[in-house]
């Protein structure tokens, strides 16, 4: 009997105690008009489910324009700010869920991919063996891989592992196979003066790299692993003038695109016609010598063998 | 001291980034077969890549993604014709320590 009373207090507490919170974790804002609706609709085109509800703000004092909010099932947020004639001038979307990395955990986890891509490298001028040598250029570049994904450069790091990690290394190690060289001396023979110098150098550089860089003062105060803002983009012109902003998710593929394929086209095409001339001069280079002079070049062959 | 542990800032992708390019430099210099030596510039292709993104974390300018996708680009050319100018120097000479190459003809 008194724990049924309990609950039937319990249950009237979490009711009027909810009650205007959940009231006022609704969005702010009634059903748009018609024709600021239909906007929106085509503006968000087809991530927006048909029946998903958008709800306007008041109007803005003296621009008259509205801005309506858009809560997606994947946790997105999306803002559009529309004209009273219904053209769309600002998309921006937010994921709700962002809370930012940074922290002893995160700070830990950097330490540990810092640590991963240097020993990597030093692994690469240090070892004998070729394969070890682009073993370890394989985990220095998963180590800056990762160091992206910390810097939100999500897209980045995701090419980082396919184009290196993955094509450009195998293309190391096929050449280390075509070449099967028995392993060689792993530093120039240039003195032990020479080699000391030259240590002593690099770590005094090093040393003062670090002094002058770890004091770098950022133009926004927040930690660098925190939540970045979205990406602003212009993605409407009219008469070199713009006339539709949005704003992507930091680093995201639609952010990088649409800087790529808007104000980077042209370095974009650029580097289309440099891979081409790539390809066609590495078969041109490594191509096997001519049937007419081959006998030639295997007595010179077998004369430096 | 605990500060630079634990709260990590830009300048620690920054510091990341030049000992990665001084790792590279030094393996242009010190090593002798042009395998390592394409590996090292490779490895200051992408330091200055994790310059570029935390230079642009900060500034809060996508455009550097772009750049740095140009960069990737321009890495695997560069990779592709440098590992040709290799195979064809080795077919000629059995060799690739750049010590010895001192001409370009077979």
């Amino acid at each position: 009997m008194t724990r049924t009373l309990i609950i039937l207090v319990a249950a009237v507490a979490v009711a009027v105690a909810g009650g205007p919170a959940a009231a006022d974790d609704a969005p702010a804002g009634a059903p748009c008009a018609r024709p600021v609706d239909a906007a929106v609709r085509a503006a968000l085109g087809s991530s927006l489910l048909p029946g998903t509800p958008i709800l306007c703000g008041a109007a803005s004092a003296e621009t008259k324009n509205v801005l309506a909010q858009v809560a997606f099932a994947d946790g997105r947020t999306a803002t559009v700010e529309v004209a009273p004639n219904g053209v769309v001038l600002a998309t921006s979307y937010a994921h709700t869920d962002l809370s930012g990395s940074a922290g002893k955990g995160m700070a830990a986890l950097f330490w540990a991919f810092a640590l991963a891509s240097v020993a990597g490298a030093l692994f690469v001028v240090t070892r004998r063996n070729l394969i070890a040598a682009v073993m370890g250029m394989v985990g220095s570049f998963l180590g800056i891989a990762a160091i992206y994904m910390m810097l939100y450069a999500q897209f980045l790091a995701v090419v980082q592992m396919l184009v290196y990690a993955g094509a450009i290394m195998v293309l190391f190690v096929f050449v280390v196979m075509i070449l099967n060289r028995p392993e060689d001396e792993p530093v120039a023979p240039s003195g032990r003066a020479g080699q000391a110098l030259g240590g002593l150098a690099i770590v005094y550089l090093i040393g003062r790299l670090i002094f002058l860089l770890i004091d770098v003062q950022p133009p926004n105060p927040e930690v660098a692993m925190a939540a970045p803002p979205a990406a602003e983009h212009c993605v409407e012109w009219a008469n070199k003038a713009c006339t539709r902003m949005a704003a992507y998710d930091w680093g995201s593929v639609r952010s990088v695109g649409t800087d790529l394929f808007g104000p980077g086209l042209f370095p974009f095409e650029a580097i289309s016609i440099l891979l081409l001339l790539a390809v066609v001069g590495a078969i041109a280079i490594a191509k096997p010598v001519h049937v007419d002079d081959d006998a030639p070049a295997r007595t010179r062959e077998e004369g430096a063998a | 001291m605990s500060d630079l542990l634990w709260n990590v800032g830009y300048g620690h992708f920054l510091v990341l980034a030049a000992v990665l390019f001084l790792i590279g430099v030094g393996g242009v210099l010190i090593r002798r077969n042009a395998l390592i030596i394409l590996m090292s510039v490779e490895l200051m292709l992408n330091a200055a890549n994790v310059t570029l993104m935390a230079f642009s974390r900060m500034w809060g300018d996508i455009s550097a993604h772009t750049f740095a996708l140009i960069v990737i680009a321009v890495a695997a050319a560069e990779a592709s014709v440098g590992l040709a100018i290799v195979v064809a120097v080795f077919r000629g000479r059995r060799n690739v320590e750049v010590d010895r190459l001192n001409t370009l003809r077979h």
